[in-house]
């Protein structure tokens, strides 16, 4: 799983009969800080996430595997929103 | 399968139905003689094996979602093995 944040939706009305009534959402991809990667997604919503969400995004044949996006064409989905996270421990302190 | 060190948590109320109960924690993955060698990652712990500063094996790609009873889970990553010593 990676970190991204929500960007922006995307809208298409011809599209593969599988993907009707998905969410596509566009994502930047970020590290754990925040701090944006360069890439991006487009994901399939799993969990009504918004614009500006941090949120945890699955990618490749794993996509597939939720009740919404199952026998679906994607290869992106966000499977949950970030409340927090907390880096408790380093390398550093343990060598 | 790879070593890494969890070096934190990730808090998600709202996450898809298969990851119920499911930890999140954060991986730093490390070589064999425990150095950092890339970014963190974000592994599922299903089997509630690790907490901060433990050593585990995880595993990638689909396999992942293997490391489930259901064997299905939007994972790429999943805890496999909490490591006790390395020999």
């Amino acid at each position: 799983m990676i970190f991204a944040k929500v960007v922006g939706t995307v809208v298409s009305t011809q599209k593969d009969q599988n993907l009707n009534g998905k969410k596509l959402l566009l994502c930047k991809e970020v590290d754990h800080r925040g701090n944006p990667l360069g890439t991006y997604h487009v994901a399939v919503d799993a969990v009504q996430a918004g614009e500006g969400c941090f949120v945890l995004l699955s990618y490749g044949s794993s996509a597939r595997m939720t009740e919404i996006t199952k026998n679906a064409p994607i290869d992106a989905v966000i499977m949950a929103i970030i409340d927090d996270l907390q880096i408790t421990h380093t390398l550093q302190g343990r060598q | 399968m790879k070593l890494g060190i969890v070096i934190g948590v990730v808090w998600a109320t709202k996450k898809t139905a298969e990851l119920k109960g499911c930890r999140l924690s954060i991986v730093q993955p490390v070589s064999s003689d425990m150095k950092e060698n890339d970014l963190p990652l974000v592994a599922a712990d299903p089997l509630n094996l690790a907490t901060g500063g433990d050593t585990v094996v995880y595993v990638t790609s689909t396999d992942a979602t293997q490391a489930f009873d259901s064997g299905f889970a939007p994972v790429n990553a999943s805890i496999v093995e909490l490591v006790e010593r390395i020999d």
